[in-house]
């Protein structure tokens, strides 16, 4: 299986007041072309800067990216801005979180739509409009026309998100990052848009990077996922033989901390104690050791090493569960 | 508010500016100056830096360092006066309006709007002439009502502005689950005011407050040289209206009061800005 | 329904609050009027934990502040301890009030940066006058370590130096100084991390045994409400669509809107992922609600019945009640 993107020892600091602050350490991450990589993990992970520095869209002189990010053959490290962001569009595209402050609220949804179209594809005015229904329609908005002409307040959060999934798909990119995409929405609009993105990579062959802290998303949405804590991959591996094999401990203790729908009722809660180290101050050893009900003297002085089971199971940690002491 | 924050350099003059007017204004009469209103007979209109007149004098030999130094103490007591009552007059109506809400926001907002939409020269330019002219022309008003009145239009035209903004933070903050976590522990509505939302929209206040004062200073100027301000020159407004007239042969005499007012007025801006972006990232914290 | 009726209100002496066709209407703009909460009636009984469900714009957060007076309701009662509150003068409301306490969604909000968490939790004592100086900061003690947090440590800092999760234990212990029989908790886990989300819901739990508390729990979130509650209430556009207990409810749902909710609950197991009866477009606008079933319009059940007449609720199993003419059997 071919990589569409590969990060390699990737790593970002953020110069801040109080110091160097290192968001996201030593990622080493395979996108199999054609795949859905679910990325998930608490606020504070690295799982948003993570994603936004593989794409190059962490600028500044405050932020440091150390490392290697290649994407479909391009080493993207090693571009200027201006290289970069030409691949924006055919290569990559992005959805967020929150639609409403992506979209320009002055302007109508077909503008805004179109727009991308002509400058990218240099379509005529008339075809990108034509086209843009047309991609309206692909993501199932019900009467397209009438949305082309409407003001982005006008639309509910789901047809808004929708209409941000049509801008980000109009140039057919081969990567699409979804950070956090259906957070803001109900679960049913949330399980629709879910669904159109699962048949939108099928119809489209794209590949997508699924930013979540919901482990529930990532297993109906991903093949493989990653799972992050304190600026590390902590294990990565295929969606079924994650659920169905955890090595990582963070993994088994934030999976057994949500409650489920599947589960009896009042079940009581496993819980994490503690919480995320201080990005500033990293510890020396595992940064999960002082919340690890396995933790030994080990993990607490020696920094765990990624180890690779020999069917491709990646994780970071001593004593991974599974395995006799 | 000031701690863990380090101040520009800016900001640090401006501080020492003000803190230097306020004491001029405060303790200026204390100080080892004649009269501003003794005449140097010998002086007249000695260029700055001269001996014995450090700011040299005007036309008529008034000494203009003593001339500033009062002239501070009025400018500052007008423009302190007038923000603090339209402040507080401004931020009680406006506070009071955005908790209630209904008909009496409505018709409190209207007034703001109407109080807005007054050009704030005319206004005062109004009152001042109705209230602060005598009848009889060859009596003189005494100043102390026209500073009165001064300070009255002022504080008027001040009312809509501050109140606005007293509004508009207590709608932000009137909003917010505290408050009604504060009612359902049955606390009274003056207490709420009082405890939760008042400390809350001070500080936005106070930030918008230094720039009205710069604001204020410049208007009672503008209307000295309208000739409705302080009369004999009194304020900085009033030595910029008598340095008019000596342009051709002392410019000095018009260009020091406007660099005191310029270098005041810059100094309540800055202080205003910074302390409003302060404000915005704090709360972009909280 | 979504519809109306009162066959799931069990009326017992044991019944610490009962709504009774209670609707809330906002006017906005042109003459035109939110039908938030439409004729609701519930009841509470002493000791349990009633969730509210629905999605965004089905009026649980208007109910429940409806309930607590914040703002009145346009019409019905709400009897608390015996008492109507929509009669009550404001100054018995004022004392009424403090024995139904809140604990909000947004834990940043429901504290005011200015204070203190010693004033925070002084508070509440100080309005009441409970006690002296030294009791009340004996009580404040006892606040704090009972929601897990030290005391010495937190009393001096102010809000914005905590994490959501601990200004929700804050909250909880603000919510609780007053001793009130009831705790009304709007969304309290939905903004907190998922390892956090489980401390909290934790502590709610212990929280409402050692003070006998009963709670009504408002989510949008289904798994939440499952570990949570003893009776599970779906709303729909202002109107009840099924009660039961959790365990009936997520089993065997009756109502079709119950089951298409369920199925959109992403279940974090990649061999149980059901993708069937999702339900499609988006709920109508409560301004001009669907005749009939509120449900209707995207019911997958639905006939002609449903437009020309609103269901009722009624029992279809023992505990579970349904407003639905057709309900799933």
């Amino acid at each position: 299986m071919s990589s569409l993107m590969s990060i390699k020892n990737m790593s970002v600091n953020f110069d801040t007041p109080g110091g160097s602050l290192e968001a996201v350490r030593g990622v080493d991450i395979e996108i199999p072309a054609g795949m859905s990589v679910g990325v998930v993990g608490e606020s504070g992970s690295g799982k948003t800067v993570m994603c936004r520095a593989a794409m190059g869209l962490l600028q500044g002189s405050t932020v440091n990216r150390t490392g290697t990010v290649i994407f479909d053959g391009h080493e993207l490290t090693a571009m200027s801005k201006e290289q970069v962001r030409e691949l924006f569009g055919s290569g990559m595209a992005m959805i967020f979180q929150d639609p409403l402050t992506a979209l320009n609220p002055v302007r109508r949804i077909g503008a805004q739509l179109s727009e991308g179209l002509r400058i990218r594809l240099g379509m005529s005015k008339s075809d990108a409009m034509a086209r843009s229904k047309e991609l309206l329609e692909l993501v199932r908005i019900p009467n397209a026309a009438a949305v082309l002409k409407s003001f982005p307040y006008q639309l509910s959060g789901g047809m808004r998100q929708r209409v941000m999934i049509a801008i980000a798909i109009a140039c057919n990119p081969k990567l699409l990052f979804a950070d956090e995409p259906t957070t803001a929405l109900d679960v049913t609009v949330q399980a629709q848009i879910l669904q159109l993105l699962r048949e939108l990579r099928e119809d489209l062959n794209m590949s997508m990077v699924l930013v979540t802290h919901d482990l529930g998303v990532v297993a109906g949405n991903t093949d493989y996922v990653a799972v992050m804590y304190a600026g590390e991959v902590v294990e990565y591996a295929p969606t079924k033989k994650l659920f169905a094999d955890m090595r990582m401990p963070y993994t088994e203790a934030l999976l057994d901390s949500i409650p489920r729908v599947d589960h009896k009722s009042g079940t009581r809660l496993s819980v994490i104690a503690g919480r995320l180290p201080d990005p500033t101050h990293r510890p020396a050893g595992c940064g999960f050791a002082p919340r690890c009900k396995y933790a030994q003297d080990k993990c607490t002085t020696d920094h765990p090493e990624l180890k690779t089971d020999p069917d491709g199971h990646v994780y970071r940690c001593w004593f991974p569960i599974g395995e006799a002491l | 508010m000031f701690n863990n924050s380090k101040f520009t350099k800016p900001t640090w003059l401006s501080i020492s500016w003000l803190g230097l007017m306020l004491f001029l204004a405060v303790f200026g009469s204390l100080l080892p100056f004649k009269s501003w209103k003794f005449v140097y007979e010998d002086d007249l209109g000695v260029v700055p830096f001269s001996p014995g007149h450090i700011l040299g004098t005007d036309n008529n030999g008034y000494d203009l360092l003593a001339s500033l130094i009062a002239g501070t103490r009025m400018s500052i007591f007008i423009a302190v006066t007038a923000v603090s009552l339209g402040g507080l007059i401004g931020s009680a109506l406006g506070i009071t309006a955005a908790f209630v809400r209904g008909k009496v926001d409505t018709v409190m907002s209207t007034l703001f709007n109407v109080g807005l939409a007054v050009p704030n020269l005319v206004l005062a330019l109004a009152l001042v002439s109705v209230l602060a002219t005598n009848v009889d022309i060859n009596q003189s008003v005494p100043t102390w009502r026209r500073v009165m009145v001064l300070i009255v239009s002022l504080t008027i035209v001040l009312i809509p502005i501050l109140g606005r903004i007293a509004r508009g933070a207590t709608l932000s903050w009137s909003g917010r689950d505290f408050v009604t976590a504060a009612r359902s522990m049955g606390m009274r509505d003056r207490q709420i005011i009082m405890k939760h939302i008042v400390p809350n929209v001070l500080p936005a206040l106070i930030a918008v407050a230094f720039l009205a004062v710069g604001v204020v200073i410049i208007a009672e100027a503008s209307l000295s040289i309208l000739g409705v301000g302080i009369p004999d020159g009194a304020s900085w407004g009033g030595m910029i209206a008598r340095g008019r007239n000596d342009l051709e042969y002392s410019p000095h005499v018009l260009y020091i009061p406007v660099i005191f007012l310029a270098i005041t007025v810059i100094s309540t801006n800055q202080i205003g800005e910074v302390l409003r972006s302060k404000l915005d990232s704090r709360e972009a914290k909280v | 329904m979504a519809g109306s009726g009162t066959a799931h209100m069990r009326n017992t002496v044991d019944s610490v609050l009962t709504v009774r066709d209670l609707t809330v209407e906002f006017r906005v703009g042109n003459n035109k009027t939110v039908k938030a909460v439409s004729g609701l009636s519930l009841d509470v009984v002493k000791g349990e934990t009633l969730a509210i469900v629905g999605e965004s714009g089905c009026g649980k957060t208007t109910l429940v502040r409806a309930i607590l007076q914040l703002p009145p309701p346009n019409s019905g009662e709400v009897i608390f301890d015996g008492t109507d509150l929509t009669l009550l003068p404001k100054e018995n409301l004022r004392s009424a009030r403090t024995s139904m306490q809140m604990i909000f969604q947004d834990p940043i909000s429901s504290l005011n940066p200015r204070m203190t968490v010693h004033q925070l939790l002084d508070e509440p004592l100080e309005i009441w006058d409970r006690g002296t100086r030294a009791e009340r900061d004996e009580r404040i003690n006892k606040l704090l370590f009972s929601v897990g947090l030290e005391p010495d440590l937190v009393l001096n800092r102010r809000s914005y130096e905590f994490s959501g999760g601990q200004c929700q234990r804050i909250s909880i212990a603000r919510a609780l100084a007053l001793d009130p029989r009831m705790l009304i908790c709007d969304e309290p886990v939905s903004a907190l991390d998922v390892s956090i989300q489980a401390q909290i819901l934790n502590l709610l739990l212990f929280m409402k045994e050692t003070h006998g508390l009963t709670m009504l729990f408002i989510s949008h979130d289904l798994a939440v409400v499952k570990a949570i509650s003893t009776r599970v209430m779906v709303m729909y556009l202002g109107k009840i669509c099924e009660v039961a207990p959790p365990d009936v409810l997520y089993s065997n749902p009756a109502h079709h809107y119950t089951r298409a909710l369920l199925n959109s609950v992403p279940i974090p197991d990649p061999t149980k992922q059901i993708r069937t009866e999702l339900l499609q477009g988006e709920p109508p606008s409560p301004m001009n609600p669907p005749s009939g079933c509120r449900f209707r319009t995207r019911c997958v059940g639905a006939s002609a019945l449903c437009a020309e007449q609103e269901p009722q609720l009624r029992e279809v199993s023992p505990g579970q009640f349904v407003a639905c003419h057709h309900p799933i059997v």
